[in-house]
């Protein structure tokens, strides 16, 4: 078994893998994440078209050849439309679909079919949600210790202790500094990226418009992490060690009104002890540099971090803790995604 | 006969072409196995989908109720959108 990167790009997915570059993939399409499904090895693509709409793609024979979902409808009688697919997650039994406006989808046959999750839906706080600048994106979902975990851009973060039957906010300690009157409300804060830790029950951590995170209670309270080291706390993608549950990487940008990689460099910063400190890591990275990394652009696995950028290279960090250029001029980058491959 | 872009043959299994004796305009596109990208989920046609009838965009006609008698070309565009 070798490891491929799936990168997910505005023209096309590619397959990085053993220093070639296959694709692109699904041409004529973004495609905002995709994964291969460990458990049925099938690949699956959240793709969009911005004439034709938003769409799953599954593959099963390695991108060879693809099929499409059927209809990605929302409930009876909404008033709302699926604006876009944003990230999909295989679980252990179903196979889960974030998408615009704040929604979630979950398929039990495969991918071939997706039902709503009406309580997301229908959650009593979205009146108070509102689109970030890409959209009102559920761009996070996360199984871990049983529970569900979805976030939204910009209604906050949610948790499930029931399989999806109902959601609770759980953004208490969360900034939403453009809120001046209310910075802390029980939804409405900007997520950017929120990942549980595979092997540490509760830990969670995200990349906020407003700030870094880390919460060790499942989500009920968080506790901000910049301000030792960082150089801002705005960013987008977050990247985890699986054998580690204290160390994460962020890459910060310069703010909101200048989103840029911060102190013109391609900076990503790495903690070792939950947040408290962060180091930057320079080693194969370009600089000076004005680069972008969206909030779907890394990966990881017991191997290394995987780092994809809008200017359409990709970066590999090995356990050295060296960073390798693995891929250049693909077209803007939206996803990476680490995977078995054969 | 409906003629399909590039992108859109590739979605229909690699078909470009497809016969139809469809009455409507709207009978037609649903039939498509690339109905869904063409209407959205309230049937209506999505706003950068083109669809024209012998060289005339349905939109200037009936829409998707425009009447076919079945020897009509109808060609589906993306509409030119940006530079």
């Amino acid at each position: 078994m070798s490891r491929a990167l799936l990168v997910g790009t505005r023209k096309g997915l590619f397959v990085v893998r053993d220093g070639e570059v296959d694709g692109p993939l699904l041409p004529g399409w973004s495609i905002y994440h995709a994964v291969r499904d460990p458990g049925s090895d099938t690949l699956y693509a959240a793709s969009n078209n911005f004439v034709y709409g938003a769409t799953v793609h599954r593959s099963s024979d390695l991108g060879r050849t693809w099929e499409r979902a059927e209809e990605i409808r929302l409930p009876e009688g909404s008033d709302l439309k699926l604006n876009a697919t944003w990230h999909v997650e295989p679980g252990p039994d179903a196979l889960w679909l974030g998408g615009d406006p704040g929604v979630l989808h979950r398929s039990t046959d495969g991918g071939v079919t997706f039902e709503p999750v009406v309580s997301l839906v229908e959650h009593p706080t979205r009146d108070r949600w509102q689109p970030g600048a890409g959209g009102m994106c559920c761009h996070s979902f996360q199984i871990a210790d049983g529970r569900l975990y979805a976030a939204i851009s910009a209604a906050g973060a949610f948790r499930s202790d029931d399989g999806g039957e109902t959601w609770t906010p759980i953004n208490q300690g969360v900034a939403a500094d453009f809120f001046p009157d209310n910075p802390f409300p029980e939804v409405g804060q900007c997520v950017h990226k929120l990942l549980a830790h595979p092997a540490r029950d509760g830990r969670l951590w995200q990349q906020n418009h407003c700030g870094v995170y880390r919460s060790d209670d499942h989500g009920d309270t968080w506790e901000r992490l910049e301000g030792n080291g960082l150089p801002s706390g705005f960013g987008f993608p977050i990247a985890l060690d699986p054998t580690d549950p204290d160390v994460a990487w962020v890459v910060p940008e310069e703010g909101a009104e200048n989103r840029v990689t911060a102190d013109g460099r391609l900076g990503v910063y790495r903690t070792d002890d939950g947040g408290a400190s962060w180091t930057l890591e320079e080693d194969g990275l370009p600089a000076p540099a004005w680069l972008a990394v969206m909030r779907e652009g890394m990966s990881f696995d017991d191997d290394g971090v995987y780092l994809g950028m809008q200017s359409g290279s990709v970066f590999v960090r090995s356990r050295d803790g060296r960073w390798t250029e693995v891929a250049e001029n693909l077209p803007p980058i939206l996803s990476v995604e680490v995977a078995d491959w054969q | 006969m409906i003629l399909l872009p590039s992108l859109l043959a590739a979605e229909a299994g690699g078909r470009g072409r497809f016969e139809t004796d469809a009455a409507t305009i709207a009978e037609a596109l649903r039939a498509l196995p690339v109905a869904s990208l063409l209407l959205d989920e309230r049937g209506e046609l999505r706003p950068l989908v083109n669809v024209y009838v012998d060289g005339v965009d349905v939109r200037e006609r009936d829409g998707l109720d425009t009447r076919l008698q079945g020897s009509e070309e109808i060609r589906v565009l993306a509409a030119i959108a940006g530079g």
